[in-house]
């Protein structure tokens, strides 16, 4: 730390130097163990895990999700996974203010554009006037016309009751191009149909129907691919799909609307459930769920599990290798891991967890989000790993989590990475996504490349 | 088309404003919104949030919270929070949602002096202005709330208003402008190194520095108050100059309202004399040279340029993409409230 400057005002900072933690105080964050919140069971959830019930902490490890717009795929950049999108940004000047950020990458630059309301706007919701009128003068400007125009509203429209839907059949009719809504209201972020879940039905919505092919299979759930290692592909070529389409993988709108020929969609993401009922009722496109897991026997299991749907048989075994080759050459480095697990990461904080506490590592703390879906992991974190010690990111305490006494040696993700500056850190967060054996394979692999990243672990030190 | 912008993303907004002078003073900082307006204020307008913890946090609306005017929800969860944080004050922190439901913030405040027993500020934010509003409105509410003890003066003290990340950085710049003002023993930074206990005692201070227009209402409170004097002026903001001789006749400034004037002030003194100054931000009138221009719209921007036949533009280089043809000098000052890039 360095020297204070003698000039400044002594009475100065509640705070001491910058990278530092708020006074000394013995305050500590809200924690469970996985033994006692279980007992707690899913009806009785400690309010510190419900984040309607509590001040919202926006800490650093928690901005992708907890605002996306801050970083990753929030509605902003989904609204435009259609190839050759624009997005009209209809809001506050605050809403768009960190579109910056994503409007200074290569892929998103001339696709971002903004119509600023005013107070006026705000309550007598004039703006939407302006919007076709908008849209015709962003698709002046720019040297090619776009494929469809995505407007993105907000809160302020939630509360004013917008049908936003009307106001781009008129702004279609004046600009003579596709023009749809897309929902970015946080206000709603806890209900039945939250933005992420809305905005994969708008960017599906375009698709057109179209033949069928029998060898032709959607993968839904993310806005950019699944690794080219993942298995799932070979798995499905060896039956004879070979026309597999994802929506990061279009390269022209053409491309994109390939996506109405499938003959089935996977759904690889809770969150397209919706946007995959839609594709059934207005495509006639079945779909079959799958989850991301990292348990090699549950893998095991649900690729057995569509094999049976689809009437074809997987040969799985190399792969299933592949996965518990990479394990063991992990615990041959590290035998005596201790784990904290985050949410922001690809995977569900428990289950990987779980995973973790099966293949007979220590997981000492978890950050994660309770819902009731996570006592189907808990029940079994409970049982086998009782002491491990689970916090809410979101909950105002965790401005004071201290982790130098947890006895965590590693991390998954990057808020627990975050909480644990000094231990080797996985944060498997890329865009790129893992799924199956290969995702484990991937993740034990990066594993065994952060101990020898050159970190040092807190033990090591004197 | 007035609120249209094709080209540049938009500006720091009133909510960031107030609460980039609020962070360091060690209260409990509610973000009155659903949770995008403080992602983006921790995200991205707050560079000191990756380094600096402080306790910032999102009411946490829900729609049928907005809808019912559920106040007394936000009051409890702020009680639950305040009991398991180190505080001095509470502030709640407006944006649109409040300002479309109509919150009544004078209540609001009430309520959680009541519940909490803790000095409340509630700053009126929409997220429609900009950040010099909020602020403004943010300094005023702090010097109002806090500084009400008259403590004897001292000599050696400078006060500085105004100083924040949108516009001078996060890299220390109270360190930049004691280094300007070499013959001051002490100087007080609001916001950025004095924290509410230099606040409280802002009467000790001889006179008061504003080096942004967005502390001016606070300094002219405080001389009432207290009768401090204050000075308008921008130590720091020389050093943003080329060291070595430009040659330029015509120049526009873009930037806020004081750092422009004293740059002015320095060209001048270099023997550049027809300068104009222009801002997105507030223009106060006593502060403004005859020809200086307030710009609203992206198009306010590229005809001034247009017509004005400039030779050298100090500003932000990101307004540079608005007149791809100027073929003059650029001098880039960057303004972390426009293009979020940090000094």
């Amino acid at each position: 730390m360095s020297r204070p400057d003698s000039r400044l005002c002594p009475a100065a900072s509640c705070f001491p130097e910058s990278g530092s933690s708020p006074r000394p105080t013995n305050r500590r964050a809200f924690s469970m163990t996985a033994e006692a919140l279980y007992a707690a069971g899913p009806d009785h959830i400690p309010a510190e895990f419900v984040s309607a019930s509590h001040l919202i902490y926006s800490s650093p490890a928690t901005l992708a999700f907890n605002s996306p717009g801050a970083e990753g795929f929030g509605v902003k950049r989904a609204g435009l996974a259609v190839p050759g999108s624009v997005m009209l940004l209809v809001s506050p000047g605050c809403c768009g203010r960190n579109t910056a950020l994503i409007g200074a990458m290569e892929a998103y630059r001339d696709r971002f554009f903004y119509l600023l309301m005013d107070e006026t706007d705000i309550v007598t919701g004039r703006h939407l006037e302006k919007i076709p009128d908008a849209v015709c003068e962003v698709c002046r400007f720019l040297d090619t016309r776009p494929s469809v125009v995505m407007i993105c509203i907000t809160c302020v429209d939630a509360l004013l009751g917008t049908d936003m839907e009307r106001v781009c059949r008129k702004a279609e009719e004046r600009a003579g191009l596709p023009v749809r809504p897309c929902y970015m209201y946080a206000l709603t972020r806890e209900g039945r149909r939250p933005p992420m879940v809305h905005v994969r039905q708008s960017i599906y919505s375009l698709l057109e129907p179209a033949r069928k092919h029998a060898d032709a299979v959607n993968l839904l759930g993310q806005f950019s691919p699944y690794a080219d290692s993942t298995e799932l592909y070979s798995l499905l070529r060896s039956i004879g799909i070979h026309r597999i389409r994802e929506i990061a993988r279009c390269r022209t709108y053409e491309e994109y609307q390939e996506m109405a020929q499938a003959n089935v969609n996977l759904v690889l993401n809770p969150e397209v459930r919706f946007a995959a009922a839609d594709f059934e009722k207005r495509l006639r496109i079945p779909s079959i769920e799958l989850r991301r897991m990292y348990q090699p026997d549950k893998i095991r299991n649900q690729y057995a599990a569509l094999g049976s749907i689809l009437g074809a048989s997987f040969s799985q075994d190399a792969y299933e290798e592949a996965a518990r080759t990479s394990i063991a050459r992990f615990r041959s480095l590290c035998p005596d891991a201790a784990f904290a697990v985050g949410e922001w990461m690809n995977g569900d904080a428990f289950e990987l967890s779980l995973a973790l506490v099966r293949e007979g590592f220590s997981v000492k703390e978890i950050f994660g989000t309770v819902t009731s879906e996570s006592f189907f992991y808990l029940k079994h974190l409970a049982r086998l790993s009782p002491q491990t010690e689970i916090f809410s990111n979101l909950e105002p305490s965790m401005l004071y989590y201290d982790g130098r006494d947890s006895g965590v040696t590693i991390t998954i993700g990057r808020d627990a990475a975050f909480h644990h500056p000094d231990c080797p850190a996985v944060p498997w967060n890329d865009e790129i996504q893992p799924f199956g054996y290969d995702g484990v394979r991937r993740l034990f692999d990066a594993l065994c490349a952060a101990l020898s990243g050159g970190k040092t672990t807190r033990r090591d030190q004197p | 088309m007035k609120g249209l912008r094709l080209v540049l993303p938009p500006f720091a907004p009133d909510q960031s404003g107030a609460s980039s002078v609020l962070y360091e003073m060690g209260g409990l900082l509610v973000i009155c919104d659903a949770g995008g307006c403080a992602g983006n204020i921790c995200g991205f307008d707050e560079p000191r949030w990756f380094t600096q913890p402080s306790a910032i946090f999102s009411a946490g609306l829900r729609d049928m919270d907005a809808i019912l005017g559920r106040d007394d929800r936000l009051v409890e969860k702020l009680a639950q929070a305040a009991e398991k944080l180190d505080v001095a004050f509470a502030a709640v922190i407006g944006t649109p949602v409040p300002a479309v439901i109509g919150t009544d913030y004078r209540a609001l405040r009430r309520m959680i002096e009541k519940k909490t027993g803790l000095p409340t500020l509630a700053i009126e934010t929409t997220g429609v202005g900009l950040y010099d509003q909020g602020e403004e409105a943010a300094y005023l509410a702090l010097f109002q709330t806090f500084a009400r003890e008259t403590a004897p003066v001292d000599t050696g003290t400078v006060g500085v208003i105004g100083v924040t990340p949108m516009e001078f950085g996060a890299h220390h710049p109270q360190t930049r402008i004691a280094d300007a003002l070499r013959a001051e023993s002490s100087v007080c930074c609001y916001g950025m190194g004095a924290g509410i206990d230099a606040v409280r005692q802002a009467s000790r201070a001889k006179r008061n520095l504003v080096v942004a227009p967005a502390g001016l209402k606070a300094a002219q409170y405080l001389q009432r108050t207290f009768g401090t004097p204050y000075e308008v002026t921008d130590p720091s903001a020389p050093a943003l100059l080329p060291q070595t001789d430009f040659s330029a006749r015509r120049v526009l400034i873009v930037h806020q309202q004081v750092t422009a004037n004293t740059l002015r002030q320095e060209l001048i003194r270099r023997g550049i004399t027809d300068v104009t100054v222009a801002s997105f931000f507030m223009m106060k009138t006593e502060l403004s040279g005859p020809c200086d221009v307030h710009l609203a719209e992206e198009e306010d921007f590229i005809r001034l340029v247009n017509d004005g036949h400039f030779d050298c533009i100090i500003g932000d280089q990101v307004l540079q993409r608005l007149v791809p043809a100027f073929d003059g000098i650029w001098i880039d000052t960057p303004h972390f409230a426009i293009s979020g890039r940090l000094l």
